[in-house]
């Protein structure tokens, strides 16, 4: 242990206490032929000075994006993150407290967890918010099992090939043995068609998951669909991203004011946490006040004291897990609580400007840059739809991995190949861009597709003249 | 200090027009938005969020931290939930460029430091579970339940075996029996006996070979060494299924005993409770598993591999290519932030260290008790492992003073109540986890301040807390009439 | 209601039988003692009128802060009428459990499991063991 408690006069003394003669003795309560009758075979024990000089050796091993302009993008964004944020974060009170059971020595936390659900309705345009839940894949999970439960006996759940596709796999294995099933509803175009959907949805639809902007970073006709689904007596759930609502429409906006989506879920990592290689990061779920019995997780409540004064509890308990057990909305206990302090207090410093002008950085960037790479001439746009920060574009070398390298070399993580997740986009790349990135960053990036171009043209050249 | 005027909320200071944050200038040429999206897709006001100016945001939330009691400034001996110093060396690694801040789709060549502490943690924690094969993808002690009874699904799906129950103690945690439902199994709830054990009567005639998982904590929940381990994992296994070890109370028997060794075939980790992770206000925690080989092929993709190629350094990547693997459970790899930490907590402690953490884990439990039972009984009896369940039952009955009475009063001596009414199967629950970072003072005064508040005016209990801003948050009301946001 | 006239399940619901053209209707409601020992309710998930429950199977869910209880049919049938209103008046619950605070009525279908249900001073009792 890298510090000792318990002097052997406190050890002496509290096992004379105990009435034990030694700590092994205490020990026997494992039965004997359960006892490891060896060291753990791990590495000895480090120092804090050993351990400092060894993680900081470790993380020279990799680039990041402090050391490389970042443009991947995929659900995960390099946003900037203020200062307060983390000097807020960072203090003891907050991060080494824990679920507030006892309400009088964890106002702290409960104000703020009812101040992120407020922020949260005010930013998605629905009624409640939960405290949090893991992460953005597993609060659609979540709301596809609200959305099955509530539509009793539908058991069909429509998901677009434009969702984010780990999202799907995470639903997927959420219903594996569960009685609803999934309907792909494939996007061709990069977007969903409403023709499309209206062909998928039927009086077995539960929910339909409509995601804005998309995995693609593609703006889906939102209004159309969420009417759709809607007709045909289908839920609608909305995977948005946060920083997007600085200037795309609220999802309980979707299809006209207050009759929108029926569920929002999103990965909260773009308010204010950091990248961590994927976590931590935060679900955030927010419904109508129809489904608040369905909500899985905690949720926090304002109320009085015995004195009158207005204070917050955690409230509707009798939803989770510690009270209804087999009967519960869902298993999850731990949540993301300090990503939703880091949330909170991200919207406090942006506030409604702060928001707006963010996501107009990422708009106006991200289509600078499109449109310098597809300049090149060695990139093209696959999809006509419209997009806010994040883009596909065709690599008409078909080589985006030498694209992705090249990036490196010159200090930027450049893209995303989509190969992996769509077969028949191997020769494609899913480009970001935050409100981080400058011109000259984009600048510099457009320059490499170019100059790489032309070396690859002299090249060319080159070889046929020795032919 | 504690400011107590500042409790409003962020709403109430807004004032249109003021700005905590500057943002650059848009520094490429600007187009109308309305030239690069629809015009039905765009918003048509910015979002009701408040306005503030920095100094009004930090101080706001100043002012609330100070209203939270925390394990850096008071004693928590929240049952259960383990609550630990958290060293502040795990805080800063876990905050270094180059590890907290990459990107989860960086090309894995870029990532190798990264890959190798994951793929080393995935190592620790298969050696300290005696149990070979790990995922680090659950975000949490819940979800690692919930993955592990899926790998099981998938186990039997495979073998062609229908098997539709869970045997769950009555004692469990509530996350239990809610995963089992989740993975599509329904629960059978078996009794334990006054002492915590289980109780073997009710066990075996409940035991069918419908069963295909027992999920069972040990220590347990009343923190005693579950006496009839052998016989449970024996007569399982005999009958085709599965055992299930909740790891919530992992830090009783680091280096002391393993899973993989009494029988359990699956774990799950709280590395937020055993290993030290903050526990954030309620998360984020993580909930890495582990498992038999047999079960190996069906854990969630991807998992840390290395390759050792002649005279070559070792090289790191992601196995994606799992045909059997039951799939992802969230995006991305894991809560890493919370794995760096443990891993971290772990090679500051080393084999010796962590058997350590445990051994004094379990002397300050048992010392604890033995100071306490004296005025509130403990029904389990005078040996622990890292935590106990006194009973302020006789104190209910004799003088009207519940164990709720108690934790509120024991915060007015600036103390973080225990768990209270958990587990059910104990009347008037205390459940005191001290862990092993605390020192004997500490639980002397601990034990001083419950001895008092059980010589107390119950009236003065009933009231109870005096001394904090609020007292006595009246729930039937938020609940009736439940208040969930400021809305705009 | 006089909680003197009523029938009672060992499960704490009350039940009052009336003969309606041909057949028997039961109202169904929870006792002053089951009130008394939920402690301050905040929630009634009240049964769906139309459907049919079978005897001791649970159609109906009250909530406090930190409890979930069933209630069960003492009888089997239809559910023909529901108190809607009770949902946003539980107060009826404790000061009114033998009038006000009926939860539903179900037409019986099946005669038989009468016969287990208890009268007032057998159910006095057996609350008096429990407590």
């Amino acid at each position: 242990m890298p510090f000792t408690y318990n002097t052997p006069e406190d050890e002496a003394a509290m096992l004379a206490a105990i009435g034990v003669g030694s700590i092994e003795e205490l020990l026997e309560q494992v039965p004997a032929d359960f006892r490891l009758d060896r060291p753990l075979r791990l590495p000895a024990a480090l120092g804090e000075m050993e351990l400092d000089a060894h993680t900081r050796r470790l993380a020279t091993r990799n680039a990041s994006p402090t050391s490389h302009a970042c443009f991947l993008g995929g659900g995960a964004y390099d946003h900037f993150v203020p200062a307060v944020v983390d000097a807020i974060a960072s203090r003891g009170e907050f991060y080494t407290s824990y679920t507030p059971y006892q309400a009088e020595v964890a106002q702290g936390n409960l104000q703020a967890m009812f101040e992120y659900q407020s922020l949260v309705t005010r930013l998605t345009g629905l009624d409640v918010s939960n405290s949090s839940l893991y992460d953005g894949a597993t609060a659609a999970a979540e709301a596809v099992l609200m959305a099955l439960a509530a539509s009793k006996g539908r058991t069909e759940v429509v998901l677009p090939d434009s969702l984010h596709p780990e999202y799907r796999q995470t639903i997927a294995t959420y219903l594996s043995n569960l009685p609803g099933q999934v309907v792909t509803l494939t996007t061709p175009h990069g977007v969903i068609e409403a023709e499309a959907l209206r062909a998928s949805v039927n009086e077995q639809t539960a929910c339909v998951v409509i995601p804005q902007p998309n995995f693609f970073g593609c703006i889906e006709e939102a209004d159309e669909l969420t009417r759709i689904a809607h007709e045909a007596g289908a839920l609608v759930i909305a995977a948005y991203d946060p920083i997007s609502l600085g200037v795309l429409k609220r999802p309980g906006d979707w299809s006209g004011e207050g009759a929108g989506a029926d569920i929002a879920v999103a990965e909260g990592q773009s308010l204010g946490s950091p990248l961590q290689y994927g976590g931590p990061y935060l679900g955030m779920l927010a419904c109508r006040e129809s489904l608040v019995r369905r909500i899985p997780g905690r949720i926090v409540g304002q109320t009085t004291d015995r004195r009158g004064n207005r204070c917050f509890v955690l409230t509707l308990q009798t939803r989770e897990q510690h009270i209804r057990r087999d009967k519960a909305t869902s298993n999850v206990c731990s949540n993301q609580g300090l990503l939703a302090l880091r949330a909170t207090v991200y919207l406090a410093l942006l506030g409604p400007t702060g928001l707006r002008e963010t996501a107009h950085l990422c708009l106006q960037k991200s289509h600078y840059l499109a449109e310098q790479l597809c300049q090149s001439g060695r990139f093209e746009k696959v999809f006509a739809a419209p997009t806010f920060k994040e883009f596909v574009l065709r690599d008409r070398q078909a080589d985006v991995a030498g694209f992705i390298n090249d990036g490196l070399e010159h200090g930027f993580l450049a893209g995303i190949p989509l190969g992996r997740w769509y077969p028949e986009l191997a020769d494609c790349v899913l480009i970001s861009v935050t409100e981080k990135r400058t011109r000259e960053e984009l600048d510099r990036l457009a320059a490499i597709v170019s100059s790489t171009r032309h070396g690859d043209a002299i090249a060319a050249h080159s070889a046929l003249q020795t032919a | 200090m504690r400011n107590i005027h500042d409790t409003q909320l962020l709403f109430d200071l807004s004032k249109p027009g003021r700005r905590a944050l500057r943002l650059p200038t848009c520094d490429v040429p600007v187009q109308p938005i309305e030239t690069l999206l629809p015009a039905g897709a765009i918003a048509e006001q910015a979002p009701a969020l408040p306005e503030l100016a920095e100094p009004q945001v930090v101080r706001h939330f100043t002012n609330l931290s100070t209203q939270n009691m925390s394990v850096d400034s008071h004693f928590y001996p929240l049952g259960s939930c383990t609550m630990k110093h958290n060293p502040k060396r795990n805080e800063r690694a876990a905050g270094l460029a180059g590890l907290g801040d990459l990107h989860p789709y960086q090309p894995e060549s870029t990532i190798q430091g990264m890959l190798a502490l994951l793929y080393d943690l995935q190592e620790f924690l298969s050696e300290i579970s005696g149990l070979p094969a790990c995922s680090l993808q659950p975000a949490a002690g819940a979800h690692g339940e919930l993955t592990a009874l899926w790998v099981a699904a998938a186990y039997f799906r495979d073998r062609g075996e229908q098997r539709t129950k869970v045997l769950v103690p009555d004692s469990a945690h509530g996350t239990n029996p809610a995963s089992a439902i989740m993975a599509g199994f329904e629960t059978v709830t078996v009794k334990t006996l006054k002492s915590g054990a289980v109780d073997m009567e009710d066990f075996r005639a409940k035991l069918d070979d419908h069963i295909a998982v027992f999920m069972i904590t040990n220590p347990n929940t009343v923190g005693i060494f579950e006496p009839a381990m052998r016989q449970i994992a024996d007569e399982v296994h005999a009958r085709g299924g599965l055992i299930y070890l909740d790891g919530a109370n992992m830090n009783a028997i680091l280096g002391v005993t393993r899973p993989g060794d009494f029988g359990a075939d699956m774990q799950h980790y709280n590395p937020h409770k055993t290993f030290s992770g903050p526990h954030g206000g309620g998360g984020p925690g993580a909930g890495p598993i582990c498992v038999t080989e047999k079960l190996a092929s069906y854990l969630p993709a991807p998992i840390v591999v290395k390759r050792n190629d002649d005279n070559q350094a070792p090289v790191y990547s992601l196995d994606y290519e799992r045909p059997k693997s039951i799939g992802r459970v969230r995006s991305f790899f894991g809560n890493t932030g919370v794995l760096v930490r443990a891993y971290c907590y772990i090679r500051t402690h080393g084999p010796d260290g962590l058997r350590r953490v445990s051994e004094q884990a379990v002397l300050n439990a048992n010392y604890l008790l033995s100071r306490v039972k004296h005025f509130l009984p403990v029904p389990q009896g005078d040996r622990c492992m890292h935590e106990f369940v006194a009973s302020a039952k006789q104190l209910k009955t004799e003088r009207g003073v519940s164990a709720m009475d108690i934790a509120k009063r024991l915060l007015d001596f600036g103390v973080h109540a225990p768990t209270v009414y958990f587990p059910q199967t104990v009347p008037e629950a205390l459940m005191c986890e001290p862990t092993e970072t605390e020192s004997k003072e500490t639980l002397d005064a601990f034990a001083e301040m419950l001895f008092r508040i059980t010589e107390e005016d119950p009236e003065l209990l009933h009231t109870a807390p005096h001394t904090t801003a609020i007292s006595r948050p009246d729930e039937v009301a938020a609940a009736r009439q439940p208040t969930l946001c400021h809305c705009g | 209601m006089k909680p003197e006239e009523l029938l009672y399940a060992k499960t704490h619901e009350w039940v009052a039988i009336e003969e309606t053209d041909g057949g028997k209707t039961a109202t169904i409601g929870i006792s002053a003692y089951a009130v008394e020992s939920l402690t301050d309710l905040v929630f009634i998930e009240l049964p769906k009128q139309g459907r049919t429950v079978a005897a001791l199977e649970s159609f109906c869910e009250v909530e406090s802060v930190k409890a979930v209880s069933d209630i069960y049919s003492p009888v089997a049938g239809e559910v023909t009428e529901v108190n809607t209103p009770l949902a946003d008046a539980l107060e009826w619950l404790s000061d009114d459990p033998y009038g006000a605070g009926w939860i539903a009525k179900v037409k019986i279908t099946d005669d038989a499991p009468l016969a287990g249900l208890l009268d007032y001073d057998a159910y006095q009792k057996m609350c008096a063991e429990e407590a």
